[in-house]
């Protein structure tokens, strides 16, 4: 159970993996984003070459009371295509920067996903069945000479094996010239915002032509620019509301009925320095990688290169709990900047609810050797697991890990000196509604689950 | 001045890079700071420049990176500010040259050249950021633009050179006129190959001609001030290769002194850093000028200039 106990005594087992086995990553099979629709029946993932790939959960199998439904593959598809600026002689990437679904209205599903540049409104639809018995065509399509046809006939709906289609119902581009690093959608599932490193717009979803621009943080002269925006997301409750991040560590929150342009926040949240930590890398670690309102909205949460921090949104001047991540690489950050890990943007996310639980009190984030962390705010307690193939037997329970800082390394635990780098998690997804994470390294995706007794 | 020698410990649980970062103030450990600061330092200009990526490089991390160059140019100049009186210290040239031929890591000659100082320096405490000592300052005035004097006794150049340099700074402005986006490409250029032709005054007679041009203290000025300003590059020019400041300065020059291995910022915990040469940064910084520089004539004309001086000097 969450509540009270909290992540500690949620014991998590290896459910599933998806992606190759091999060692050899291509490149095109990074996962970049990972995220849970609304029901959490459907998880998409979006990678570096441009594709979606959504799992569905099968429905819970009442022999099989032991374990949760199986997540498999839904739908395929190429969401995003590289392309060429020509005007730059420099490419576009396709990777899939975010995935982000909309609440479900009808049979049909739909998500946004975008790259650098482009963001694009998918239809994902069944069908099961197709029409038969036309008159004037054959059932493999080719048309029947009209003076064969002597009597007529209805068409009929006749069952046929299940195809997942998706289709581009929207294509919202034009809008960016820096890269996009974030898309919410708004409460009021009518509008969205997309933001860059200098911008942030917003769109209607019925609307490809027209955005209008909301923040812009460009300096007339860009030998100025010391500050670019990381994060945006909108409340989840009021559709005024969002805030954005910056690359100094600061959070803003502007409310769109201000003014047009929202170049003055209502609110900035910023926690002075530490005298005791300062370095060269301290502007750099305290650039904010990823932001998530809680479910509530009363607080959101912020992940920076070593730490979580919850705010709580009527106090600006400090986040009202820390949790260090890997305060272990704080002597490493030289190294880390040498090889660029110290830019590496995890992301983090909340727990979800369920009728135990009602807020949000379980924060997940990822770091490197592909271990994750978890931070109960209720009784203090953190984990770290690690997602490997190795303890891949369903209903395996993790077994936590621990990195040894310094001295004597004790059993079973890892030095900092022997983790792998190169095997970072930077995207976690939480189901909405059940004790199901998925985990992504880097290129495959764990699911885990509570063990049900 | 004489003070007793400070033990410094080796601490097992740190480089002396990789440890806590220490305060400017202590006295022993001003040095690694100072080390570590220039460590970071040419790190991140090695990240502005010697990227090639096909896509556009991220804003954020160049922002980052520019940021930190920034930092450590503000400190250095308010360094720089308080201790002119040790610009005059004595030139360890030799051994710097010597270490510089054996090709050791841009920053190892900071290192090197330590013990060489008087123990008396290192030791010195309280008050004293200005207190470095003096191969250290020799480096790090090279990146303290306005307040280091021009015309200071430091290591002024062999005055036969005195024309060259003026011709150089000439053209040099000329070529900041026509190109206004290599301008951070030079600054660099101008800052490493200043570090370099430092290290070996006596040998950088002869190349000294091509790489006279960071010897113009007020260009370099103007070149480090331009040099965060690179945004403009990453961001909305193209990776044109039309014909290069390289091209036209370097076509003849002898590089098989310099060669090694370029240094790639994708590699695990920290690894040596291959000299930096002058050339080596050109030569990676060529795809990035977007605009050809045109009018030769003026160049051509310095160049048969010094050819004639390159003649003399080789007595050839």
């Amino acid at each position: 159970f969450l509540g009270a106990g909290g992540g500690n005594d949620i014991q998590w087992c290896f459910s599933q993996v998806k992606g190759a086995v091999d060692d050899d990553v291509a490149e095109a099979d990074i996962i970049s984003t990972v995220e849970f629709n609304h029901s959490g029946e459907l998880l998409a993932t979006g990678d570096k070459g441009g594709r979606v790939v959504i799992f569905q959960q099968e429905q819970e199998n009442k022999t099989q009371s032991h374990s949760r439904g199986e997540y498999n593959v839904y739908s395929t598809f190429q969401s995003h295509e590289p392309e060429f600026d020509y005007l730059k002689s420099l490419e576009i990437e396709e990777k899939i920067n975010k995935i982000r679904w909309l609440p479900q209205k009808n049979a049909a599903q739909f998500l946004l996903s975008t790259n650098d540049k482009t963001i694009k409104l998918w239809k994902i639809s069944e069908r099961d069945k197709r029409p038969e018995g036309y008159n004037l065509k054959e059932e493999d399509g080719r048309y029947r000479d009209p003076t064969t046809v002597t009597t007529l006939r209805v068409p009929v709906f006749r069952p046929m094996d299940l195809m997942v289609e998706a289709s581009p119902r929207r294509i919202f581009a034009n809008a960016h010239t820096y890269h996009i690093n974030s898309i919410s959608i708004n409460s009021d599932y009518e509008t969205y915002l997309s933001a860059d490193d200098l911008r942030i717009n917003l769109w209607h979803l019925e609307i490809t032509d027209r955005s209008f621009n909301i923040v812009d943080i460009k300096p007339a002269n860009m030998e100025e620019l010391t500050e670019v925006i990381t994060a945006a997301e909108f409340h989840p409750n009021s559709c005024s509301t969002f805030v954005y991040s910056s690359s100094k560590g600061t959070i803003r929150l502007c409310d769109m009925r201000a003014a047009a342009l929202c170049d003055r926040h209502s609110k900035l949240f910023e926690e002075p320095e530490d005298p005791s930590n300062r370095s060269f890398f301290s502007e750099i670690i305290s650039s904010i990688s990823d932001v998530k309102f809680s479910h509530s909205g009363r607080y959101m949460m912020t992940r920076d290169y070593l730490s979580v921090k919850i705010w709580d949104l009527n106090m600006e001047n400090r986040p009202v709990e820390t949790y260090q991540v890997h305060e272990y690489l704080r002597s490493k950050l030289c190294s880390l900047y040498e090889n660029d890990c110290i830019f590496d943007k995890f992301e983090c996310c909340w727990n979800g609810l369920d009728r135990q639980v009602e807020f949000s009190v379980i924060v997940m984030t990822g770091s490197y050797n592909n271990f994750f962390r978890m931070f109960d705010r209720n009784s203090k307690r953190d984990v770290t697991l690690e997602a490997s193939r190795e303890n891949n037997k369903p209903r395996t329970v993790l077994k936590p890990r621990k990195v040894c800082a310094s001295g004597k390394r004790k059993k079973d635990e890892i030095s900092v000196d022997s983790l792998d780098f190169n095997k970072k998690i930077l995207h976690t997804a939480w189901h909405p509604k059940e004790n199901i994470i998925a985990v992504a390294t880097t290129n495959n995706l764990y699911i885990f689950q509570d063990k049900m007794n | 001045m004489l003070g007793k020698g400070g033990k410094r410990k080796f601490d097992e649980h740190e480089d002396g890079l990789e440890g806590k970062v220490v305060s400017p103030t202590d006295g022993p450990s001003k040095v690694s700071y100072t080390l570590q600061r220039q460590t970071i330092f040419n790190i991140s200009l090695m990240k502005l420049y010697n990227h090639r990526p096909l896509t556009e490089p991220s804003l954020q991390k160049t922002v980052l990176i520019n940021n930190m160059l920034r930092r450590i140019q503000e400190e250095l100049k308010q360094e720089g500010s308080l201790r002119p009186m040790f610009v005059t210290a004595s030139q360890p040239a030799d051994p710097l040259s010597d270490n510089f031929r054996e090709a050791q890591p841009a920053f190892s000659h900071l290192a090197s050249s330590q013990p060489l100082l008087p123990t008396d320096f290192v030791s010195t405490m309280p008050l004293e950021s200005c207190l470095t000592p003096a191969s250290l300052l020799e480096d790090d005035t090279f990146c303290t633009s306005p307040t280091v004097p021009h015309d200071g006794p430091t290591k002024p150049p062999p005055p036969a050179l005195q024309a060259v340099k003026d011709s150089f700074s000439t053209a040099l402005d000329e070529i900041e006129e026509l190109c206004p986006a290599p301008t951070s490409a030079e600054a660099v250029a101008a800052e490493t190959a200043a570090e370099d032709s430092k290290a070996h005054p006596s040998e950088s007679n002869i190349h000294r001609p091509p790489e006279g041009l960071p010897e113009s203290r007020t260009a370099e000025s103007k070149l480090m001030d331009s040099l965060p300003g690179n945004f403009e590059i990453t961001a909305s020019t193209g990776f044109l290769t039309d014909l290069t400041l390289d091209d036209i300065l370097f076509a003849d020059i002898d590089t098989s002194m310099y060669d090694f291995d370029p240094c790639t910022s994708a590699t695990g915990a920290a690894s040596k850093m291959a000299p930096v040469s002058a050339d080596e940064l050109l030569k990676t910084l060529a795809p990035y000028s977007s605009q050809p520089v045109t009018p030769n004539q003026p160049f051509k004309m310095d160049l048969t200039e010094l050819d004639h001086i390159m003649e003399v000097l080789v007595g050839s």
